[in-house]
């Protein structure tokens, strides 16, 4: 039989064990958390594409490019020399939509708001990448949301962080080779149902990949 | 179409399945006519790169004819006959510049995987899980192949689909192999794996200026192919002690380079092996190193080992000791396909090279299953099964 001495021992032990555990978790939980900043959550985001910062200006005013290249997720409309009107959509459906405008700060930077829909702001930057590596895309997102929020959206996939390296890789991939490459709906053996259910796996591998 | 589709661990079944399309500017279509089986197929089929889905079509190394061109492409016309690099590479990025082709950074659009697993997303490779990309193989009928100008190569007339279907994969890697270890002429360079690569390998070394080359391997039927067709000498590391007799070899210097052609499902006799074949079904390791290790063991002090076998994970016991302190050099990749193919192409059509010998087991894609468990066995002397999926 145990004595009461060895209970507590034991028991003590495990408690500085949770304690130690939980206090990790919670440090690494917290190094994943975007910053917070006067209620804003604040995520930088950056990726490199291949070109000099000009050719990518460019890409943004060759507007028949750009209305290709947005063709199934987003429309531009002009509204002022230095202001635009975007609405963007949900590529894989589902009917989302948004809107933002967009405004040209400066020869190398822009920024946006979202007009309609959750609280949502952000700036791109174009700085010369060293050893001509091309352009950094130097991006900075904020928006406002509270804690249950944010945990709901993480669930759900909708974390505007995921969306903006989405985007991000997009655009480098559009930029450097014209095109976004998918793989969904290639040829396989599946059935129906198996094909939704690799879509889902599909969608996880897709969704905040950085290039 | 018919092709050939992983169906779970172990299992591989012959299904209908939709044609592909083109789907992007720059897409072409191929009609397989000579599509081979992988040694790194065998990690995908036996569940140990976990990120195949039911149903998805098996395949990487091929060659077969143009039918169909995307309006974006201009290099390539209808009914070409083509060989196609098992990665895919846009040509538009930093690394397709640089010709790292299989670092592309746009042509894997499944990246999160890889990148939780290594940090970083190389290229997507055609036919090879849903961690390079979720492409459609090769084992079909028809394949349609991205950025075909950048992965597709005319194909000189005159040499035989079953010899210039290993220029898609196992003569780039094998060559890659070589040329890592920086030859300058009159070394001496060991091959682990007598398989197709390791055997492109020992060929490249020669090409590239190695006064000896020595091959490793354990089954006497491929050993001896090495030295018939290579004029290479051998070892068979089931009845000699390798690292001895390199030793004994190289007059106690050890290989100046050393190509490591074989991968995580290494074989090796002993107490040691066990071990990590344990460790490995118990999914406690997911690679088993054996090779690896010897390779390093035996290059000489300031030599090279380059690793082209396919590693995925995480091993154990590597010695790193041995690689610090004989400031070894370390290489390693997926191969750039796309950097070496027209060369290879070209020392194909001059005779340099003659890898038709490889293709040991022509088979229909019918067959496939049955090719693959011939060539995982290494039944019958199979160097490398061919599935021809037009053949009836």
């Amino acid at each position: 039989m145990t004595s009461n001495g060895t209970r507590w021992a034991l028991t003590g032990a495990a408690t500085v064990t949770a304690l130690g555990v939980g206090r990790v978790v919670a440090r690494r939980r917290r190094r994943h958390q975007p910053e917070r900043e006067g209620g804003w959550y604040v995520v930088n985001r950056g990726i490199t594409v291949d070109r000099p910062v000009d050719a990518v200006i460019g890409f943004w005013t060759d507007r028949e490019r750009l209305d290709r290249a947005l063709a199934e997720w987003a429309t531009l409309e002009q509204l002022a020399d230095n202001r635009w009107r975007c609405v963007a959509r949900d590529p894989a459906g589902g009917g989302t939509e948004w809107r933002a405008e967009i405004t040209v700060d400066g020869p190398r930077r822009l920024s946006w708001r979202v007009t309609d829909g959750p609280a949502q702001e952000g700036h791109v930057e174009l700085v010369p990448a060293p050893q001509d590596r091309g352009t950094e895309i130097r991006a900075e997102l904020r928006w406002r949301s509270g804690p249950v929020r944010r945990a709901l959206g993480l669930t759900t996939g909708s974390d505007p962080d995921l969306g903006l390296r989405d985007a991000l890789r997009r655009i480098k991939s559009l930029i450097e080779c014209g095109q976004m490459i998918d793989t969904r709906r290639d040829p396989s053996g599946r059935s129906p149902a198996q094909e939704k259910a690799t879509d889902k796996v599909r969608e996880k591998l897709m969704s905040g990949g950085r290039a | 179409m018919r092709a050939l589709c992983w169906e779970g661990v172990g299992k591989l079944a012959v299904r209908d399945v939709p044609e592909p399309t083109i789907r992007a500017d720059r897409d072409i279509v191929v009609k397989v006519r000579a599509s081979s089986v992988c040694g790194s197929d065998l990690h995908l089929i036996n569940g140990y790169l976990p990120a195949m889905r039911e149903g998805d079509i098996l395949g990487h190394e091929f060659m077969g004819e143009v039918v169909e061109t995307g309006p974006g492409v201009q290099r390539l016309k209808v009914g070409d006959r083509v060989v196609v690099g098992s990665v895919v590479a846009c040509g538009g990025c930093w690394y397709c510049r640089t010709e790292q082709y299989s670092l592309c950074d746009n042509s894997n659009p499944q990246p999160v995987m890889a990148e939780k697993l290594w940090g970083h997303s190389p290229a997507g490779i055609l036919g090879y899980s849903h961690a390079a990309g979720g492409y459609s193989g090769s084992h079909a009928e028809y394949i349609r192949v991205p950025f075909g100008d950048v992965g597709a190569f005319k194909v000189p007339d005159g040499v035989p689909d079953d010899a210039v279907v290993f220029a898609s994969d196992a003569m780039p890697t094998g060559w890659m192999g070589a040329d890592f270890c920086d030859l300058k002429g009159g070394e001496v360079v060991a091959v682990w794996g007598a398989g197709g690569v390791g055997q492109m390998a020992a060929r490249a070394a020669q090409l590239l200026g190695a006064e000896r080359v020595i091959v490793i391997d354990r089954l006497p039927e491929r050993l001896g192919t090495a030295s018939e067709r290579l004029g290479v000498e051998t070892i068979n590391y089931a009845e000699t002690d390798v690292l001895e007799a390199l030793r004994e070899m190289t007059a106690g210097r050890g290989p100046d380079a050393c190509i490591e052609a074989v991968g995580m499902e290494s074989h090796d006799v002993g107490p040691i092996y066990a071990y990590d074949k344990a460790k490995q079904t118990a999914r406690m390791q997911t690679d088993r190193p054996t090779s690896v290790r010897q390779a390093i063991m035996a290059a000489r002090k300031g030599g090279t080992v380059s690793i082209v076998g396919v590693y995925g994970g995480l091993v154990d016991k590597f010695p790193l000791g041995a690689a610090m302190n004989k400031a070894l050099v370390l290489r390693m990749g997926q191969m750039h396909a796309q950097r070496y193919i027209p060369m290879l192409l070209d020392r194909i059509a001059a005779g340099e090279i003659d890898p038709g010998y490889l293709a040991t087991h022509p088979m229909s894609l019918e067959d496939g299953a049955r090719g693959y468990e011939i060539f995982e066995k290494k039944e019958d002397g199979c160097l490398r099964t061919v599935l021809h999926p037009q053949a009836a």
